[in-house]
C-alpha cells in the first residue's frame, strides 16, 4: 500500500475516534479532550500534505548547499497550520476554564447535570 | 508610463485604506483597554468606518479584488457582493453601541465588540479558505466571550456548547481545506469551485453551515440566541450568523453544482425553523427559530441573499434589542400584558419587515427574492412567509400601554433606544428607495395584504389547537442531537453530492 494512503487512513481515523469520542463521552472534560484528538488528527493531515514531495526544509543557506536539491517540504501548509494550532490552543485554554467553573455545580462534570436541552 | 503612475497610486492607496479599516477595529480595541473611557466613541468610529467602506464599495471606489502577500497569501474581494454584509455589521454593531450609551456595561463589553466587529467584516470580503477559517475563529471566540458577560451558570454551558461546537465544525472545514489544497494547490474559492473531491467540499459546506445555523446543523442556534444577553442576541442573531452564510453564497456562486443542495437545506431550514417558532412558549426562543428559517430564505438565491441577510438582520437586531424590556417571556397570556411604546412599535414594525410588508426593507428583500426565484420555488417562499406571518402574530396580540415608562429604568434607559430607532430608521429608508411605483405597488400592497391575512388566519387556528392540547415536538436541542445533526447533514451532502 502506498505510505501516503496509509497514512491517510490512520488520520482519518484519528478523526472519527474523536468525533465518536465527542458524541459518546459524558463526561465534558472527555468530550474537550475528544475535540483536541480531532484537532490533532487536522494538523497532522497537513504536516502530511506539506510531505507529499519531500522532508526537506525549503531553507536555503548561505553557503549554497542544497541548491539543485527538489524534494523540498511543501511550505505552505505548514505555515497555515501553524495558525490552526494557535487558534485551537487558545480555544481549548477557553473551554478548560469555563469547564474549571462549570465543575464547582456538579464536580463530576457530568453532561446529563447541564445539558437540560431547550428548556431552562 | 506617465499614464500608468496615476492609476498605480490610487491602486496603492486604496490597498493602504483597506488594509487600515480591516486593522482598525482591533487597533481600536486595544486603545480602549488602555483608555476605557474612550471605548464608546472608539466603537461607533469602527462602524461607521466600516458604513462608510460599505458605501464606497457599492459606489464602486474600490478594485474589486487584492491579493496580500503573494498568490499564497490572504485573498480579499471586497465587492458588491460583500456591501449588504458590511453594512449590516455596521448598523447593527452601531446600534448595540447606541442602546447601551447611558447603561454601564460590564468590563470587556465594547472591547468585544469591536474585536466581533472586525473579525465579521474581514470575514465578509475574504475568498480564501484560510483566512476564512482564522476570521470565522475570532468572530466564535470574541461571541463566545460576550455570551459569558452575564456571567451567571446557565451562560457558562450555554456558552461552552457553542464553542465546542464551533470549534469541532471548524476543524472538519480545515480537514476540506487540506484536500482541496492536496488537489489544487491553492485555498482560494476559485480554485475550491474546481475540485473534484466531493468529501472536501462536504466538509466544508458542513462548517459553513453549521456556522450559518441552518437546517439540522443549526440547532444549535435557538438556545444560544435566546439565552444570551439581549444586546448580545442582538449582535448573534443580526449579524454573527451570516459570518457563516456569506462565504457560504460566495461558493454557490462560483460553483452552481452547490445551488441544488444549498436550495433543498435553505427550504428545509425555513420549514424546521417554523414549525419549532409555532410550537414554542418563549418569546426569545420564538425570535431564535425564526432565525434559523429566514437564514434558510437567504440561502436559497446568492445574488439576493446579502440583501435579505441585511433586511432581516436589520429588524432581528430591533426586535432582540427590545426584548430586554418585554414584561415577561412567556408567550402564554402575551395578549394580557401591554407593551410600552417603545417596545411595541419596534415589534411591529421589524416584525412586519420580516413578513415582507412594503414599504419596509423586508418587501424590498422578498420582492428580489422572488425576482430571483421562479415556478414551485416562488410560491413556496410565498407559503412560507405565511408562516411567518403566523409566527409573529403571536406577538401582535399584545395592546399599547399608555405608561412610557412601563419597565425601564428611567435614569439610565429613555424610554426610546436610540440604537432600535437607528434599526427602524434603516428598515424604512431601505425599503422606500426600493419601492416599485405605479400599478406594481397596488399587486406587491395586495399580495402583502394577502400573506398576512392568511398569516392571521393560520395564528389563531393554532392558537385554538394549543389551547386545546399542548403542542408536543421532539426535544432536538441536546448535545448529543446537535453533534448528531451535524453528522447527519454532513452524511446527507456526501450522497447527494456523489450523485
Amino acid at each position: 500500500m502506498d505510505p501516503f494512503r496509509l497514512l491517510e487512513l490512520l488520520i482519518l481515523a484519528a478523526v472519527l475516534a474523536g468525533f465518536v469520542g465527542l458524541l459518546l463521552r459524558r463526561n465534558l472534560f472527555l468530550k474537550v479532550l475528544a475535540m483536541d484528538v480531532m484537532g490533532s488528527a487536522v494538523v497532522a493531515l497537513f504536516v502530511l500534505v506539506a510531505a507529499r514531495s519531500g522532508l526537506r526544509s525549503p531553507i536555503l543557506t548561505a553557503s549554497g548547499t542544497g541548491v539543485g536539491f527538489t524534494a523540498w517540504a511543501d511550505p505552505v501548509p505548514q505555515a497555515v497550520i501553524l495558525t490552526a494550532i494557535v487558534i485551537g490552543l487558545s480555544i481549548q485554554a477557553l473551554l478548560l476554564v469555563v469547564i474549571t467553573r462549570l465543575s464547582r455545580i456538579d464536580p463530576t462534570l457530568d453532561l446529563s447535570s447541564f445539558d437540560t436541552g431547550g428548556r431552562r | 508610463m506617465t499614464a500608468l503612475t496615476p492609476t498605480l497610486t490610487v491602486a496603492l492607496s486604496a490597498r493602504t485604506i483597506l488594509i487600515g479599516w480591516l486593522l482598525l477595529p482591533f487597533l481600536a480595541a486595544f486603545l480602549a483597554a488602555v483608555l476605557p473611557p474612550l471605548a464608546r466613541w472608539l466603537a461607533l468610529l469602527c462602524c461607521l468606518a466600516t458604513g462608510a467602506m460599505a458605501a464606497a464599495i457599492q459606489l464602486g471606489g474600490l478594485p474589486p479584488g487584492f491579493d496580500l502577500l503573494g498568490a499564497y497569501g490572504v485573498a480579499l474581494q471586497p465587492d458588491a457582493f460583500a456591501a449588504p454584509f458590511l453594512l449590516l455589521n455596521a448598523l447593527v454593531c452601531g446600534a448595540v453601541v447606541l442602546d447601551s450609551w447611558r447603561r454601564p456595561l460590564p468590563g470587556p463589553f465594547l472591547l468585544l465588540l469591536m474585536v466581533l466587529h472586525g473579525g465579521l467584516s474581514s470575514a465578509f470580503v475574504v475568498v480564501d479558505l484560510i483566512s476564512l477559517y482564522v476570521t470565522l475563529e475570532v468572530v466564535g471566540i470574541s461571541a463566545f466571550l460576550l455570551m459569558l458577560i452575564s456571567r451567571s451558570e446557565r451562560s457558562m454551558w450555554v456558552a461552552l456548547r457553542y464553542l465546542l461546537i464551533g470549534n469541532s465544525v471548524m476543524t472538519l472545514f480545515l480537514i476540506g481545506a487540506a484536500l482541496v489544497y492536496l488537489e489544487q494547490g491553492s485555498f482560494r474559492f476559485e480554485d475550491v469551485a474546481r475540485t473534484s473531491s466531493i468529501a472536501a467540499l462536504a466538509l466544508l459546506l458542513v462548517g459553513l453551515l453549521t456556522k450559518s445555523g441552518l437546517f439540522l446543523s443549526g440547532l444549535w442556534l435557538p438556545l444560544t440566541h435566546a439565552e444570551a444577553p439581549a444586546e448580545v442576541s442582538a449582535l448573534l442573531s443580526g449579524v454573527v450568523v451570516s459570518a457563516g452564510i456569506a462565504p457560504l453564497l460566495r461558493l454557490s456562486n462560483t460553483l452552481p453544482a452547490l445551488g441544488e443542495v444549498i436550495t433543498i437545506i435553505g427550504l428545509a431550514s425555513t420549514a424546521l425553523g417554523l414549525l419549532f417558532a409555532l410550537a414554542d412558549t418563549d418569546a426569545k426562543r420564538l425570535l431564535a427559530w425564526s432565525t434559523l428559517s429566514q437564514m434558510g430564505l437567504v440561502a436559497l438565491a446568492p445574488v439576493v441573499g446579502g440583501l435579505y441577510a441585511l433586511a432581516h438582520g436589520l429588524a432581528k437586531a430591533a426586535l432582540f434589542l427590545v426584548a430586554r424590556r418585554f414584561p415577561s417571556r412567556a408567550l402564554h397570556g402575551w395578549g394580557s400584558r401591554p407593551l410600552p411604546a417603545g417596545v411595541w412599535w419596534p415589534l411591529w414594525i421589524g416584525s412586519l419587515s420580516i413578513v415582507g410588508v412594503p414599504p419596509l426593507a423586508g418587501y424590498a428583500a422578498k420582492s428580489s427574492l422572488d425576482g430571483a426565484l421562479h415556478g414551485p420555488l416562488a410560491l413556496a417562499v410565498t407559503l412560507l412567509s405565511v408562516g411567518t406571518a403566523a409566527v409573529y402574530g403571536r406577538l401582535w396580540s399584545a395592546p399599547l400601554s399608555r405608561d412610557p415608562q412601563l419597565a425601564i429604568d428611567p435614569g439610565t434607559d429613555p424610554s426610546w433606544s436610540p440604537g432600535v430607532v437607528v434599526l427602524l430608521l434603516a428598515l424604512v429608508v431601505l425599503g422606500v428607495v426600493a419601492l416599485p411605483w405605479g400599478p406594481a405597488l397596488a399587486s406587491a400592497t395586495a399580495k402583502a395584504a394577502l400573506v398576512l391575512l392568511g398569516g392571521w388566519g393560520l395564528h389563531r387556528l393554532l392558537e385554538w389547537l394549543r389551547l386545546r392540547e399542548r403542542w408536543r415536538l421532539p426535544e432536538l436541542e441536546r448535545l448529543s442531537d446537535l453533534l448528531g445533526g451535524i453528522g447527519v447533514v454532513g452524511a446527507g451532502l456526501l450522497v447527494i453530492l456523489n450523485r
